[in-house]
Order: structure tokens, then C-alpha cells, then sequence
């Protein structure tokens, strides 16, 4: 079952690429959606979960963590998939994003089923280079400028966690999770300690974490549209937030030292996110500031070591990866039909693009923390977790990060969408059905977590909390 | 599980962090593409020559072979991707000098 999800993907791309151009260019949408889809229901319907174990190669599990994961993974893949339908000139194009779509699902499956390090930085980087292509998409200067940036820091990133890896190594004697538990908890060497924080800093660089924040606004703006709905939704978010949870709460354990860098980090993440999400006049770029200020969220409450604050962070993580993409989508929509980013252009799309516009506020609403959407209720988590354990002023602060979330939104809601309709876009019309659907879609996911939150808080959050 | 060896695993420390300083210097100072990327792959080579000294000290050099082998792979893969981007940007910009590219602002 677990290998499946590997392979059923890889067949794929190995499908589409024997030969037979023509037939494979009509074919890959299909194939790519469908592939996503039967992840999706894979998930839901824990079809086969135990029939059907083939043989365990590369040492993968599936446990409540990974499930969260992959579900989101699904999702927005398909939803990227759909809007790339839409947004991407020629077929051409088209045929390799659908391709590039499918390995970086591959590496992102297996980043989330493995349970040892190497095996872990491989996918890695399988992820990181269909991302690198993905970014460089439009052949302009500045996507080229986006993706070697990403590219760069990336690098220094994976070598900081190879290193990390081999001190590791000698100790262990392997790099399986539960052995280099074994060895590293409870050690106090300082060689070990460099180790550790080599891998903490080298995963902050691949999740855009404050200090090492550079090369995000720019990657996520200069990509097209529907990859950067991919790749802030989901392909950061598992190299870098998921890889840190997993590896924080199961292998190197909760020191006080790491507690409190990823608290320090979280706030500021929150903080600097937030403030300069307020100043920008680029739709995108601000999405991608309020990205690095909700990612804020989701280590803050991984920093407090707790059982509930690690289900917080993973309840997060997944509202985050939908309605993220949801509002990047939203971008995507408005950018193809006005030609622009910059928001002091437009007002009043609302008007013209009715269910971009109350998508968005489904969206954004959830985001800034307000009842009954699904964002509210992961927040109320992490502000219960850092209350409960103590760091009061720590739920203070991100109560008021989350006041500053609403007033950008605000701010962006009523430049784009809302007031009286701009004489120059006063024609256009709503984007095509395959931006509406997936729009619809991940805010009928919002609305329903939100409203069904009890049953998912005992499926999902649950299980995934007793892991640890 | 460390042997008597640990001091040998100082010893390819030392060249292991030359090497890295050698790297991210090539990385920071440069104005050239190329020499940037010249730069990540010293990077690799050094963490290449640690991960096989750790599995000579833990005497699972085997295991350490392996890695080094698909690390090696892996590596060419990026390299090539980034390569690859370079020239997309020589194509864009007509030069591999990096002070001419600053369009965004990070």
C-alpha cells in the first residue's frame, strides 16, 4: 500500500513518456487527476491499508502524521492540476508541468512514509528539483532569478543536513529514525549538538522560517500561477514544516533549547510575516509573506513539546496547505483576467468575478482565525497548547499576530474585491470552470472542517497526537 | 559506537570544514554563475568525504559507500538542473555576471 503510492506515479510518468506524443498530450490531465484523486480516496477510505503490504523496501509506514500529509498532498495537487488546465498556454507546457506535478508527488509520498534520514534527504531532493524546474517555468528573467535563488539556498540547506546526517551516522552506526533516537537522546556531546542544529537550521532554510526567509517572496512571485499555488501550498510546507515535526517529536526529542529556538523563530516568523504582508502591493507577494507568518503558527506550537501542541501544529499544517492554495488560486484567477498583481489597480472585482471574490473571504476569514472556519479552531488549539504550558505571553503575542493577519486581509479584501469597480476592468468576466472548481472545492473543505470540527478532531487530530 | 578511530574522524573533520569554508566563500564572494555553482559542488565534496569517514569510524563503510554512491547521483541531478537554469539565465540576460540580476528584492 505504501510502496503503491510511489509507484503508481512513477508508472505514470513512465506512461506518458514511451512515445505516442499526441495521445499522451490529451492523456496526461486525465492521468495526473486521477492519480491525485485515488491518493485522495486512498486516504479517506483507508482502502487496502493493511491487505496490501507489498515488500517494504525502503523501510515506509503510514501512521496518522503521514495520512494528514499525503491527504493534503492529494488535494492540492489536483486542485494545482486543474488550474494549470487553465492558466498554462500550450500543450506542450502543459504535458511537462502535469509530468513535473507527478514527481514531485513521488518525492513528497515518500518524504512523508520514510523513517530513515537518508532515505529522507533522496526525496528531498526529488521534491526540490521538479520544485526548481517548476519555478523557472516561464522561461523570464524573473522566474530564472526566483528559482536560483531557491536553488542556491536549497543546496546550502541539504549540505547542512548531509553533514548533519554523517555525524549522526557515527554514532548511530545507521540512519534509520529509531536508531539514531537510541543513540542521539539524552546525549550531551557537543559534536552531537552541532548535529543537531546543523539539520534544525538546514530544514528552517527549506521551510522559509524568518532568518533564512529570502528566497521565498521571490520564488512564489515569479513562478506562474498555478505552481505557485503548488508549491506554497504543499511542497514547503513538507520539506520543510512536516520534516521538521516528524524529526523534532520522533528522533531528536523535545530539549529545552530546541523548545524554545522554535518558539523564538515561530514568533518572529509571525511577526515579520505580518507586518510586511501589510506593505506590499503585489497580490502574490503578500500571499507569500502571510504564508511565512502562518508557517509562524505551526512551529510556535510544535516548540511547546506537548502532545496537544504538536496536533496543533498538524491541524494547522493542514488547514494552512488548503486554504493557502485556495487564495493562490484566487491570485490566479484574478491575474489572468485583469493582466495584473499590483492590488492599487483594482477595486471592485467582486462585482464582476463573484465567486473569486467570496471564495477569497471564505479563505482569508479562515486564515485570520474566525468562527466557525477551520483556521479558528487550529489556532484555538495552538493558543490552548502554549496556554496550557505555560507560556503565557506567547499565546498573548499570537492572538495579536492573528489581529494583524485580519487587518492585511482586510486591507487586501477591500483593495481587490470590494468598493466601487474599476472603469477599466469593468468587462471582464468570472475565470473558466477549471479555476471556479478547485476554488469551490477547498473552500467547501474549509467550511466543512470548520463546521464538522468535532468529527475531525476525533479522526484526525487524535491519532495523530497519541503518536506522541 | 565509536572505535579508536574517533581521532581520524577529527582529522577528515578539519578537512571537511576547510572545504565547506572554501565552498560557502566561492558562494558568498563570487559575481559569476558558474563559479557559484562551482562553489555548492565543493560544498557536497566535503560532506561526500565526511559521511565516508563517519562509516569508516563506525566500521559500517559499507553502508557509508552506498550513501556516498546515491549522494554522488543525486547530486548530478541537481547540478544539471541548475545548470540549466544558468543558461536560461544567460539566454534572458545576456551575461553570467549576478550583480546584473536584481529584479526582486527577497
Amino acid at each position: 500500500m505504501a510502496l503503491l503510492l510511489i509507484l503508481i506515479p512513477l508508472a505514470s510518468i513512465i506512461l506518458l513518456n514511451i512515445g505516442f506524443k499526441n495521445a499522451m498530450t490529451k492523456l496526461a490531465i486525465w492521468l495526473s487527476l486521477a492519480v491525485s484523486a485515488w491518493q485522495v480516496a486512498m486516504i479517506i477510505f483507508k482502502v487496502g491499508f493493511d491487505s496490501l503490504n507489498l515488500v517494504n523496501v525502503f523501510n515506509l509506514e503510514i501512521d496518522g502524521l503521514s495520512s494528514v500529509l499525503l491527504l493534503s498532498i492529494g488535494i492540492v495537487a489536483f486542485c494545482s492540476i486543474l488550474v494549470g488546465n487553465g492558466t498554462i498556454c500550450c500543450p506542450k507546457k502543459k504535458f511537462n508541468f502535469y509530468n513535473l506535478i507527478l514527481l514531485s508527488i513521488i518525492g513528497m509520498n515518500g518524504i512523508v512514509m520514510v523513517r530513515d534520514l537518508f532515505s529522507m534527504y533522496v526525496f528531498l531532493e526529488i521534491t526540490a528539483v521538479s520544485a526548481f524546474i517548476l519555478i523557472a517555468y516561464q522561461e523570464d528573467k524573473f522566474s530564472m532569478e526566483g528559482s536560483f535563488k531557491y536553488l542556491v539556498l536549497s543546496a546550502v540547506a541539504t549540505v547542512m543536513m548531509l553533514s548533519s546526517i554523517a555525524i549522526l551516522l557515527m554514532y548511530a552506526g545507521n540512519t534509520s529514525f529509531v536508531m539514531v533516537r537510541d543513540a542521539v537522546q539524552g546525549m550531551n556531546s557537543p559534536l552531537v549538538l552541532t548535529a543537531i542544529a546543523l539539520f534544525v537550521v538546514g530544514l528552517l532554510i527549506k521551510g522559509g522560517l524568518v532568518p533564512f526567509h529570502g528566497w521565498l517572496p521571490d520564488a512564489y512571485t515569479s513562478a506562474p500561477a498555478s505552481v505557485s499555488a503548488f508549491i506554497a501550498g504543499i511542497v514547503t510546507k513538507t520539506t520543510g514544516i512536516y520534516t521538521m515535526i516528524r524529526i523534532v517529536s520522533e528522533v531528536f526529542g523535545f530539549s529545552e533549547t530546541i523548545k524554545m529556538i522554535l518558539m523564538i523563530v515561530g514568533l518572529i516568523s509571525i511577526f515579520v510575516g505580518a507586518l510586511a504582508a501589510l506593505g506590499q502591493n503585489d497580490f502574490k507577494r503578500m500571499l507569500a509573506y502571510s504564508s511565512i507568518s502562518q508557517v509562524g503558527y505551526i512551529i510556535l506550537s510544535l516548540g511547546t513539546g506537548t502532545a496537544l501542541g504538536v496536533a496543533g501544529a498538524v491541524f494547522h499544517l493542514f488547514n494552512h496547505s488548503i486554504f493557502k492554495t485556495q487564495l493562490f488560486i484566487n491570485s490566479a484567477a484574478v491575474e489572468k483576467q485583469t493582466g495584473t498583481r499590483d492590488m492599487d489597480s483594482m477595486s471592485g472585482l467582486s462585482n464582476v468575478m463573484p465567486v473569486t471574490g467570496w471564495t477569497s473571504v471564505v479563505a482569508f476569514l479562515s486564515t485570520a482565525g474566525i468562527p466557525p472556519l477551520s483556521g479558528f479552531w487550529s489556532k484555538l488549539i495552538i493558543v490552548i497548547a502554549l496556554w496550557k504550558a505555560g507560556y503565557y505571553w506567547f499565546a498573548g503575542l499570537a492572538i495579536i499576530g492573528s489581529l494583524i493577519t485580519l487587518a492585511y486581509f482586510l486591507y487586501m479584501q477591500r483593495r481587490v474585491f470590494f468598493g466601487k469597480i474599476n472603469v477599466n476592468f469593468k468587462d471582464i468576466k468570472e475565470a473558466g470552470a477549471s479555476i471556479i472548481i478547485p476554488a469551490i472545492i477547498l473552500a467547501a473543505i474549509t467550511l466543512g472542517v470548520g463546521i464538522f470540527f468535532p468529527y475531525f478532531i476525533n479522526t484526525i487530530i487524535v491519532p495523530v497526537s497519541s503518536v506522541f | 559506537m565509536i572505535n579508536d578511530n574517533a581521532n581520524l574522524f577529527l582529522i577528515f573533520g578539519i578537512f571537511t570544514i576547510i572545504l565547506g569554508v572554501c565552498g560557502f566563500y566561492c558562494i558568498m564572494v563570487t559575481k559569476n554563475f558558474i563559479r557559484a555553482l562551482i562553489g555548492l559542488e565543493i560544498l557536497t565534496k566535503a560532506v561526500t568525504l565526511l559521511i565516508i569517514a563517519a562509516g569508516y569510524v563506525s566500521n559500517r563503510i559499507a553502508l557509508a559507500q552506498s550513501m556516498v554512491i546515491t549522494l554522488i547521483v543525486v547530486e548530478v541531478v541537481v547540478i544539471s538542473v541548475a545548470a540549466g537554469i544558468v543558461f536560461g539565465v544567460f539566454k534572458q540576460i545576456g551575461s553570467l555576471n549576478i550583480t546584473k540580476m536584481r529584479n526582486l528584492k527577497g
